[in-house]
């Protein structure tokens, strides 16, 4: 238990400033005694004055210090000063643990003013100053047996200074604090506050001979926060007293953008789908307009009316058909800005390169070549001579090809990049399950996106062969005698098996059909699902979206060496984030998505855009502003405080008006001194 | 006969000096006709007996002629024979001398400092020591004294060695003309005083006693010439209550020396018990040595200073 007892805070940081400031008191006395403007008078005889003086000398300096008004008045004024300086205060009753644990929320939702709606012009604080303030008060009230340590979080917690006693660094550490755009998670703050408050026990509490590691130190726990997180379930308080300080009014307006997202139209490339999500998360009626922006060029717009806690979903469906970067805007002025826009980019739409083997099929190649095929990929056709040539080999390596197709044939060693087999097995991981025979398709897994669409019950086998891949794979056909098609990863890469060939010799070397699938129209769309998904060309349609401070992770071509990070920002302006490297097979992280926005990663030696994506908020628990009356914290329901935080009361400013008392009297003194 | 006298009666100014009419004072006659008068009464005080030069009204150590018996002494050859009592060598045959005592004059010197420490005041210090001289001056001259008024220093070596009332107005004519300023100090003028041959007799020696180098030696020489001697101490209302506050530089007015300082009260409580110490220093010193001082502020009429101050301490009676 602490009284209310005096506390000081230096506002004066560092050495320098102070020593200059004890400076001040003896450069007064100095200049006192060296004085410049010394009266000269006559005297008949210095005779008595100089034993006078002679007298003093014994012990000068205090005897000249005694009476002497002035210079007592000025050292005093500037004691006072000084003092002032130092901020002396003193808090009114409470009582305290002795260390307390500052929680502050940095989570976008502190981005909205602390005030209502009406009064937010007054300060036009937002929470994330006012709860910043409001520790920088506390700290200040703190004694010096006092300690606590400071504790920001948003979807992640970073202490930002340990249990210390310095109100000093308390303070420079709070100020270091930023609010950030990322949505809330208070579990990793609270595992970081906990961490001295209930030491962990070696074994099991029921355990006689276990000794608990270090003595519990029960702790403030100072929450300050919105209360727009999630209830806490995996934490118990223990030694920790909670204390919910709430910023943040409950009645708000905000319009928030939930879901934003585009796609390519299957049947219709040129056409591009946008769809949004928007909710009124404020406790009034809102109608706006969301607008819809393509590299800054106003497309689309609709009207939203929403009543509060109502959602609504906006369609849009523009004609374009380049890789685009996509903006959608609520035009209203909320209390969170972060929210009223959304980003959605589509990855561009190149070209996949696909390496076919075969000895000669034509079915195959017409399947292929369509021109819808054409559209997303680039078939080279080559003889199962080719894999002997070095140029393979170096083609292999440099992980050119998305696809490598093997038709009856097989690699020596499986490349680093998808494959499907066809009439023999990619490797021997793989085994035939039965000799070759006529079967019939039995079961086929239409919900695997390489067979979406495909009807394959009348087709007509005449010699084929169950596969058995290695565990893992997953069957996708299924025939009387065992599975035909199957799918396998290997080193993140997948391997498709399909048991019988579209073709084969006969005899005298003449072609023949071995099914007639290539004359059935799921034909070309199996091979076009092939292209689209095992070579990857499905996902040039839409690019995906992450949370503010996620690490991104793209994975690009083994080519290329290093990419450059783009963001776009207002009026189309592009601001570079630097250039990454790309990593070991064609990952790149990028980790400098704090601001929403579409990225771009930009080929450094092309200047082609190589990969798009998007950050955006996406939290309707974080858009969601009401400040919360309660929050759950371990089961325990922990009640705002509406008790006011204690706030210091401060002397420096009868201090300063002691001053000013002082330099009045001094000035009479010296006025009447010259009289 | 008198001059002076007669000079300060058609002196228009009343005859009443206050202290607070220092500046006419400072202006006018050296002495008012009222004082004169009261002065003609009074006569100087000799706690010794003297030789004199010339025929006075003063005993002397000489025997001579007077109405005053003095003894008896053998004749022997040579003497006055009108000196020897008739009446005794009746009837005892004898030749005696019948002595009386003699008569003379006194030597008086009022020996002025007139360093530049004394040319300061309200009054002037000098002004007042040109009065107190004079007064004693013409104490002296109005009982047929020797007197000799004069300056330490070069202005002393014309001073006129005066006798009768009548040359008065000698007397004031030369201390009128004395300006003062000249820095001599008590040793080297009173050395001087004794060097030309000042002679025995009553010395009134009239300072401040303000000398750095001490008043010791100035006061021995003159004990020495077995003077009689009177210290007429001046001090102006500025030295026994200076009225300063505050930093001052302090400038001494006779060798320029400098004294910074910052007077308060506690430097002025100092300053007067410094005083008081020297102040008692002093009259210890004179004590001893039956030497009479006396203080004499500069703001105390002088009518009182002779009449009262000096009459009590025994300088005049």
């Amino acid at each position: 238990m602490n009284g209310g007892g005096m506390s000081w805070i230096p506002a004066l940081s560092g050495v320098l400033p102070w020593v200059v400031l004890a400076c001040v008191p003896v450069g007064i006395v100095l200049l006192y005694f060296l004085k410049l403007r010394r009266e000269p008078v006559e005297v008949p005889s210095t005779y008595l004055w100089s034993r006078t003086i002679e007298d003093l000398h014994v012990n000068s300096l205090l005897q000249r210090l005694r009476n002497s008004l002035l210079l007592l008045l000025q050292l005093l004024a500037v004691l006072l000063a000084a003092l002032a300086l130092f901020r002396p205060g003193m808090r009114g009753e409470e009582n305290s643990l002795g260390r307390m644990v500052f929680l502050l929320d940095t989570s976008a939702s502190m981005q909205a003013p602390a005030e209502d709606a009406d009064g937010a012009g007054e300060s036009g604080r937002s929470r994330f100053e006012e709860a910043r303030r409001q520790i920088g008060d506390r700290i200040d009230t703190m004694t010096d047996s006092e300690s606590a340590m400071l504790v920001t979080f948003s979807d992640r917690a970073e202490v930002m200074h340990a249990f210390t006693s310095d109100r000093n660094r308390l303070r420079d550490a709070l100020d270091r604090c930023e609010v950030t755009n990322r949505p809330t998670d208070i579990l990793g703050a609270l595992r970081a506050a906990d961490g001295l408050a209930n030491p962990r026990r070696t074994s099991e509490i029921g355990d006689v001979n276990d000794v608990q590691v270090a003595d519990a130190m029960p702790a403030e726990l100072m929450l300050y926060s919105d209360g727009n997180f999630g209830d806490v379930t995996q934490f118990s308080l223990g030694n920790l007293q909670p204390t919910y300080v709430a910023i943040g009014s409950d009645a708000v307006r905000n319009l928030a953008i939930v879901s934003f997202s585009a796609q390519r139209d299957l049947q219709n490339p040129d056409q591009i789908q946008v769809f949004a999500t928007v909710l009124n998360t404020g406790t009034s009626d809102e109608s706006t307009e969301a607008s819809l922006y393509i590299d800054q060029n106003l497309v689309d717009a609709a009207s939203v009316d929403l009543e509060p806690e109502a959602q609504t979903g906006l369609s849009f469906t523009i004609e374009s058909s380049d890789a685009v970067a996509l903006r959608l805007q609520l035009d209203s002025e909320d209390d969170l800005k972060i929210d009223n826009e959304a980003f959605a980019a589509l990855t561009p739409a190149g070209l996949v390169s696909v390496l076919v083997v075969t000895p000669g099929n034509r079915a195959l190649e017409l399947g292929l070549t369509t021109p819808k095929c054409q559209q997303i990929a680039a078939c080279e056709f080559v003889t199962p001579d080719y894999m002997e040539t070095e140029a393979y080999e170096k083609r292999v390596a440099s992980g050119r090809d998305d696809l490598i197709v093997y038709d009856r044939c097989r690699p020596k060693d499986s490349p680093p990049t998808n494959t499907f087999t066809m009439g023999e097995l990619p490797s021997d991981d793989w085994k035939w399950k039965t000799e070759s025979g006529a079967l019939t398709l039995i079961d086929i897994d239409r919900t695997h996106p390489v067979l979406r669409y495909l009807e394959l019950y009348s087709l007509l086998v005449f010699s084929g062969r169950a596969v058995e891949g290695p565990s893992g794979s997953l069957t996708l056909v299924e025939s009387d005698v065992g599975p035909v098609m199957a799918i396998a990863s290997r080193d993140g890469y997948q391997d498709l098996v399909l048991g019988f060939p579209l073709v084969s010799e006969d005899e005298s070397g003449d072609m023949q059909a071995n099914t007639n699938w290539y004359a059935e129209r799921s034909w070309p769309v199996f091979l076009f699902n092939v292209l689209r998904n095992l070579a990857g060309a499905a996902q040039s349609s839409g690019a995906p979206s992450y949370q503010p401070g996620q690490t991104v992770m793209a994975r690009l071509e083994n080519v290329l060496e290093s990419v450059e990070v783009v963001r776009t920002v207002e009026q189309g302006r592009k601001e570079s984030l630097g250039e990454q490297p790309v990593g070991a097979g064609g990952v790149v992280e990028i980790v400098s998505t704090s601001l929403p926005g579409n990225y771009q990663l930009i080929a450094a030696e092309t200047d082609q855009v190589v990969d798009r994506f998007a950050v955006n908020l996406f939290d309707a628990r974080e858009s969601r502003l009401a400040s919360q009356p309660t929050v759950e914290l371990g089961y325990e329901s922990v009640e705002a405080t509406d008790a006011g935080i204690e706030v210091r009361r401060e002397f420096w400013r009868p201090l300063l008006i002691a001053v000013l008392v002082l330099m009045a009297l001094e000035w009479w003194f010296y006025t009447r001194r010259l009289a | 006969m008198s001059n002076a006298p007669a000079s300060s009666t058609t002196d228009p100014t009343p005859a009443v000096s206050t202290p607070t009419d220092a500046k006419r004072q400072a202006s006018g006659p050296l002495l008012t006709p009222g004082l004169l008068g009261r002065l003609e009464r009074l006569e100087l005080v000799s706690r010794k007996i003297f030789r004199g030069r010339m025929k006075g009204e003063r005993l002397s150590r000489r025997k001579g002629q007077s109405v005053e018996f003095a003894d008896f002494r053998n004749y022997v050859p040579g003497d006055d024979l009108r000196l020897i009592d008739w009446n005794l060598y009746a009837r005892l045959d004898q030749l005696f001398l019948k002595l009386f005592q003699e008569e003379e004059d006194l030597h008086f010197h009022a020996l002025i400092d007139t360093s530049a420490s004394m040319n300061f005041g309200t009054p002037n210090k000098l002004r007042v020591a040109k009065q107190l001289a004079a007064a004693l001056g013409y104490v002296g001259l109005c009982h047929g004294d020797r007197v000799c008024v004069r300056a330490m220093g070069a202005e002393g070596q014309h001073a006129p060695v005066l006798r009768s009332r009548g040359s008065f107005w000698k007397m004031l004519n030369y201390l009128d003309g004395l300006s003062g300023g000249e820095n001599v100090s008590l040793h080297d003028g009173v050395k001087d005083f004794v060097m030309r041959g000042g002679g025995s007799g009553v010395v009134v020696l009239i300072t401040d006693m303000m000398d750095k180098a001490g008043y010791e030696s100035a006061l021995r020489m003159l004990i020495g010439r077995q003077m009689d001697v009177f210290v007429l101490q001046v001090l102006s209302q500025e030295e026994i209550d200076p009225p300063l506050r505050g930093d001052r530089r302090l400038i001494d007015v006779e060798d320029g020396d400098a004294a910074e300082i910052t007077v308060n009260q506690f430097v002025l409580d100092k300053y007067q018990a410094n005083l008081k110490a020297f102040l008692n220093q002093i009259r210890q010193y004179c004590a001893k040595r039956s030497i009479v001082h006396v203080m004499v502020p500069t703001d105390t009429p002088i009518e009182t200073v002779i009449t009262k101050y000096l009459r009590t301490r025994g300088v005049v009676r």
